[in-house]
């Protein structure tokens, strides 16, 4: 493990910082009365990691008291076999103070939803419809879940580390597919002689 | 029958209007009254001609430019490279007014269905170019995402190598087409010469081969963990059998 890991487990930089450090950042104040942890990321940047409960409710001040005005990506880590697993991911953007801040929050295996933040980005939508493709983690109350990139149907979420590295092929769904189409068809035809 | 010969239609000495035999079903009779070696008659074998030439030389393209090769698909058309000159430059953005399928691209398994149904809604006779090794083989996207190959899911006439192929290839791919069109006998049923319609050598029959036909436990390995030291090995094997 590296000295920058912000696992929970990794201790390190988690929690707010000692005395002696920089003044608090700029959003602290926008977020007061909530519940979250102030990390730096290994690659520097500012990360909050938050409860699942609270999520929603700190996209909300952020976007709202903080200036957030962007959702560039809504996305997850797979850290199988560690527990809790995912680690779902906002990267947020400040156009108006030129800041980035990223959102983590954690979620155990079995228990893989999260609180959809569509309603704040519109934007986020695409984006959480990818990650549920991709890791299968369900957004509540998102307007449309459903598969951005593989074919609706399809048994897999692909960026799990369980995934085979050489895939599986949906063309059993496409088989599926095909035959039902042609069922519609000799029935249309049966119909009509 | 000797009105056609008379119209100019077949002479000795005019060797460009000869059907081509290259090897295929039809072997070209001597005398223009005998049955060729097929059985079929000189009526039936000169209607057969004149339909096939027109067929072969107003090919209307449906291209279907699914990535980069849509671009070289372009400059094929444009007027660089002409495809009018073969006489298959009315690219219709409609199945239902073309007989040429290029699939230009990469085909993933969201794209299939509809790559299928505009084969479906492509009217007789029709025939299918796979342009580039993505659409020929899945070329370098070995993905569970990308169909491996568009013969997978409809029969394909032709196909160039190329990532992108040059717009001369997809041009030779066109001649190779044209070719087989000649062989075919498009009034067979009508005339009854008992000749087969379609030229089927070459014709990719709709076979799945799912995983490039690599047997199932080859690459099974756990990307994280090759050599199965983590107990990371595959929970989920490919399917790889198909009903
Ligand atoms: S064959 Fe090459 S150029 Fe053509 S679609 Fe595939 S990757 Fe692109």
């Amino acid at each position: 493990m590296t000295s920058n890991d912000t696992r929970p487990e990794a201790g390190g930089a988690a929690g707010p910082q000692p005395d002696g450090a920089p003044a608090a950042p700029r959003w602290a104040a926008a977020l007061s009365g909530l519940e979250y942890k102030q990390l730096v990321g290994a690659d520097g940047m500012a990360t909050l990691e938050v409860a699942r409960e609270h999520l929603h409710a700190l996209l909300a001040a952020l976007k709202e008291r903080a200036g957030f005005a962007m959702c560039t990506l809504v996305t997850a880590v797979d850290h199988y076999p560690k527990a809790p697993r995912f680690a779902l991911t906002h990267q947020l953007l400040s156009l108006e103070h030129n800041e980035r801040l990223r959102v983590r929050c954690w979620l155990r295996e079995g228990d893989e939803h999260a609180p959809s933040c569509a309603d704040l980005w519109p934007g986020a939508n695409w984006s959480e419809r990818e990650c549920f493709d991709m890791f299968g983690i369900r957004f509540d109350a998102h307007p449309d879940l459903r598969r951005l990139l593989l074919p609706q149907g399809y048994d897999h979420h692909p960026l799990r580390k369980e995934f085979p590295h050489a895939g599986i092929e949906p063309d059993r769904l496409y088989r599926q597919w095909d035959k039902q189409r042609r069922a519609g068809w000799n029935a249309e035809e049966g119909a009509t002689r | 029958m000797g009105s056609l010969e008379q119209n100019g239609l077949r002479t000795k000495s005019d060797g460009g209007l000869r059907p081509v035999s290259a090897g295929g079903l039809r072997p070209v009779s001597d005398g223009p009254m005998a049955a060729d070696a097929s059985g079929s008659g000189f009526f039936a074998t000169r209607a057969d001609w004149l339909v096939n030439w027109g067929r072969k030389n107003s090919l209307w393209p449906m291209p279907l430019g699914l990535s980069c090769c849509g671009i070289e698909l372009m400059a094929m058309i444009g007027p660089k490279f002409d495809l009018a000159r073969f006489g298959a430059e009315a690219a219709r953005f409609t199945p239902r007014q073309c007989d040429l399928l290029i699939v230009a691209g990469t085909l993933t398994w969201k794209m299939a269905t509809a790559a299928r149904t505009i084969y479906d809604q492509m009217p007789d006779p029709k025939w299918v170019i796979a342009m580039g090794v993505c659409s020929s083989s899945g070329g370098m996207y070995d993905s569970y995402a990308v169909v491996q190959g568009i013969d997978s899911i409809m029969p394909v006439d032709v196909y160039v190598p190329g990532c992108p192929p040059r717009p001369d290839a997809v041009i030779d791919a066109i001649l190779k087409l044209q070719k087989k069109i000649e062989r075919e006998a498009p009034l067979a049923k009508l005339l009854g010469s008992g000749v087969p319609e379609r030229d089927e050598t070459g014709t990719g029959k709709l076979v799945f081969q799912p995983n490039h036909g690599i047997a199932k436990g080859v690459l099974d390995k756990h990307p994280h963990d090759p050599k199965g030291k983590l107990g990371l090995s595959d929970p989920q094997p490919r399917k790889t059998e198909i009903k």
